[in-house]
């Protein structure tokens, strides 16, 4: 089996690769920009005296312009272990999303020579919700080739969906991304409602619940910037929580919350103060994972989710414990 | 003093630094324990330079401390898996990558009969005008057809290297291929693979963003794949494992287990670590709390036993071992009744019962009964009462499923348990977390 941390896969040679294929030519002044946009903050230094005349020679300067001394036609084949890496995701239930099944048969023969690098049961998901999205269903294939369609050509769609109340909402939405929850198992579709408005939101649907999909073909006059949206979303107040440092609650909380925007600094010899960045998307889940820990996390703020942990406690006290 | 790298030999240090930076996140140089000043400076460094832009800092009192911010639903891929791509290299490395596959790629016969190391190394000076010893070239093409690049064949007592397949005419044959890898090198194990055939055949992923993954996990990576190579082949393995637990008096070593000599050498010292043999059929992983475990077959002692995968420090693959199969499927068999990790209680009994009765407004609160439904692993759900509602079930260990009942605050009106402990262990829990929000 070859190696996973192996030169081969050095950002210094991805970033040649990338330039040898794309052009065969270029100027040091673009050769450092592609550099610093690929590579580290630091690779410039040693990569950028590299590929002049005088290092590894992939460059020779004429006229004030590097011209490539390798071909055209330069590529990398795939290692062994990335070609067993894609026959392992063709035996993933989500790979039908994508292939059909003589796409798969093709692919699988083209790499015969290799084992899949994992099998779906050598991994095991304790804790995955039951209510897992069903990828084998004809419509719901549909619906996320015509969405993945359409975020790839920034076109808007218009989607009949079931809310969680069972009603039936339509509206035209412009899809950003599509999310997959591993603990859900599931797929959301990250959308813009509308181009009419003016304060766009990201809205997120679920996969599962969307009725209908219908193309429009009509390409966004502008593409919106899904992050700043997001980040937009988030309260400008994070939750503020004491981590009590005992049965090991400082290296479970910071390894749950991890995914987490987040600070942390330590208060006194065995309290922690960490601040969680969140979004009313994520507020329920938030405060469940929070209460998940009993009395090893305290919650001192903000005042809004003080008052939901406080509301749960004196619910709880109430019913008799 | 040696001039600072950003490109590393091992990944071991490095996986310990960059893990507490982006798991803890609060040290300050003084509280990483083990290693001198002048190697958390350059592995700070470092983490700067791979991992500029997720980079914080942050002044508490004189100390100042850098942490790893990182909100995995804003990003496209794992910024972790930069650290994988920091390999160092020498000069000729890195002109023997271009000029050998260049060459072989120039040849108008490249697919047929390709080139003997020594043709090679005429070419290369022909070529490019550089002087390579046959020997080094002939290493360079041996590693490269172990490593899959180039195809090695024998022809007589001739060894020719030509290319292996290119990598874009599959993804231009298979569109959806190319779209199943963006999704893949975020949601699945070893994701990294996944980026670095983004990188090889030139894509980049703006389709899909992942939730409830743990981007830390990809540290792991070097112990898992030959876990899987040892699971696949149904070997035994020894392991070297780091303890996860705080510092306290030592255990007497169990068979099986046994502390290395470099243990030994550092008792006084944290962390410790030991050996443990056994057989690996299983990667158990939270989706909740960020844990992954290798679940192992301890023969000697006839039962599965879980290790944190992040406190394995090496694999060694050991010989098959013959009852693989059997074995696996008890474990298949077993899992199911496991609440997470753990195949055994304190009590001593097989397994124990858990009711759990709760208070829910059935017109208004269906989301809980939908929540019993999809978390509960197949419990019983009983409607008792107006609002009232039962969940039952047998799990190995009761105490496991302590931090989910938490979860149902407010609504808990009993815990039954023939796990004594765990009805308690709420009931404290609850009382402590009562005292310091209202009386306090």
């Amino acid at each position: 089996m070859s190696e996973l941390f192996s030169e081969i896969y050095n950002c210094y040679f991805q970033v040649i690769k990338s330039l040898v294929e794309q052009k065969n030519y270029i100027t040091e002044g673009e050769l450092q920009y592609r550099i610093q946009n690929a590579c580290f903050e630091e690779s410039i230094l040693s990569l950028l005296p590299g590929l002049t005349e005088n290092g590894w020679g992939f460059y020779e300067r004429r006229d004030g312009v590097l011209h490539s001394r390798l071909s055209g036609n330069f590529h990398v084949p795939l290692t062994g272990l990335q070609k067993s890496y894609l026959k392992a995701i063709l035996l993933d239930e989500k790979i039908g999303l994508f292939l059909d099944e003589t796409q798969i048969r093709q692919i699988n023969a083209a790499l015969s020579d290799v084992e899949p690098l994992f099998l779906p049961g050598d991994f095991y998901y304790y804790d995955r919700f039951a209510d897992k999205d069903d990828y084998a269903n004809p419509e719901y294939k549909k619906h996320f080739r015509t969405i993945l369609s359409a975020i790839r050509n920034h076109e808007y769609v218009d989607i009949l969906y079931e809310s969680r109340q069972q009603r039936r909402l339509h509206h035209s939405y412009l899809p950003c991304r599509l999310e997959y929850s591993i603990k859900n198992d599931c797929f959301r579709l990250l959308a813009v409602k509308s181009h009419t408005h003016r304060n766009p939101k990201v809205i997120t649907l679920n996969l599962g619940r969307i009725i209908e999909v219908m193309s429009t073909r009509i390409v966004a006059p502008k593409i919106p910037d899904i992050n700043s949206l997001l980040r937009r979303s988030c309260y400008h107040e994070p939750v503020r929580i004491l981590i009590k440092n005992r049965r090991n609650a400082l290296e479970r909380a910071m390894l749950q919350f991890a995914n987490y925007e987040k600070s942390t600094r330590r208060l006194n010899e065995d309290t922690y103060e960490c601040l969680i960045y969140y979004n009313k998307e994520t507020e329920a889940e938030l405060l469940i994972e929070i209460l998940s820990f009993g009395p090893m996390i305290k919650v001192a703020g903000n005042e809004t989710f003080l008052r939901q942990i406080k509301e749960r406690l004196g619910r709880q006290m109430a019913l008799g414990s | 003093m040696s001039e600072f790298n950003e490109l590393i030999k091992s990944f071991a240090k490095s996986r310990e630094y960059v893990r507490d930076f982006f798991v803890y996140g609060f040290k300050t140089r003084d509280e990483f324990d083990g290693w001198s000043s002048r190697t958390y400076d350059n592995e700070r460094r470092r983490l700067e330079s791979w991992l500029a832009g997720y980079v914080r800092q942050e002044h508490t009192g004189k100390a100042k401390n850098i942490y790893l911010s990182i909100d995995s639903n804003l990003l496209d891929t794992n910024p972790l898996y930069r650290v994988w791509k920091a390999k160092s290299f020498t000069d000729n490395d890195i002109m023997l990558h271009f000029y050998i596959l260049d060459l072989l790629l120039r040849a108008p016969d490249q697919t047929a009969c390709g080139q003997t190391a020594d043709e090679i190394t005429d070419g290369l000076l022909a070529q490019y005008g550089t002087v390579f010893d046959s020997q080094i070239v002939r290493r360079k093409c041996n590693q490269y057809a172990d490593e899959g690049i180039l195809i090695k064949e024998k022809t007589g007592r001739e060894v020719r290297y030509r290319p292996a397949p290119p990598a874009r005419p599959l993804f231009t044959a298979h569109p959806g291929l190319r779209d199943a890898v963006k999704l893949y090198q975020l949601a699945s194990p070893l994701g990294v693979v996944g980026s670095t055939i983004m990188d090889t055949a030139s894509f980049q992923n703006k389709l899909f963003r992942i939730k409830h993954n743990f981007f830390v996990h990809t540290l792991e990576d070097e112990m898992l794949l030959p876990l899987l190579q040892a699971m696949h082949k149904e070997q035994s393995v020894l392991l070297t494992v780091k303890s996860t637990k705080q510092a306290s008096p030592r255990k007497e070593s169990t068979p099986g287990t046994q502390e290395t000599e470099a243990a030994s050498r550092t008792a006084a010292q944290s962390p410790r670590f030991h050996e443990t043999a056994g057989v690996p059929l299983k990667i158990f992983t939270s989706t909740r709390t960020g844990r992954r475990y290798l679940c192992l077959y301890l023969p000697h002692r006839k039962r599965f036993t879980n290790i944190r995968m992040d406190a394995v420090k090496s694999v060694k693959i050991q010989e098959p071992f013959p009852d693989y199969k059997n074995i696996r499927e008890q474990l298949e068999q077993n899992k199911g009744s496991a609440w997470g990790v753990s195949f055994q209680n304190e009590n001593r009994r097989h397994s124990e019962h858990v009711k759990l009765t709760l208070h829910i407004n059935e017109h208004a609160e269906s989301y809980i009964l939908k929540r019993l439904e999809r978390e509960g692993k197949g419990g019983t759900i009983t409607r008792t009462a107006a609002d009232t509602f039962t969940y039952e079930t047998d799990v190995f260990d009761a105490n496991e499923m302590l931090p989910w009942l938490r979860t149902f605050m407010g609504r808990i009106l009993s815990i039954e348990s023939d796990c004594p402990q765990l009805a308690a262990r709420f009931q404290r829990d609850f009382l402590s977390m009562y005292h310091i929000y209202f009386e306090t």
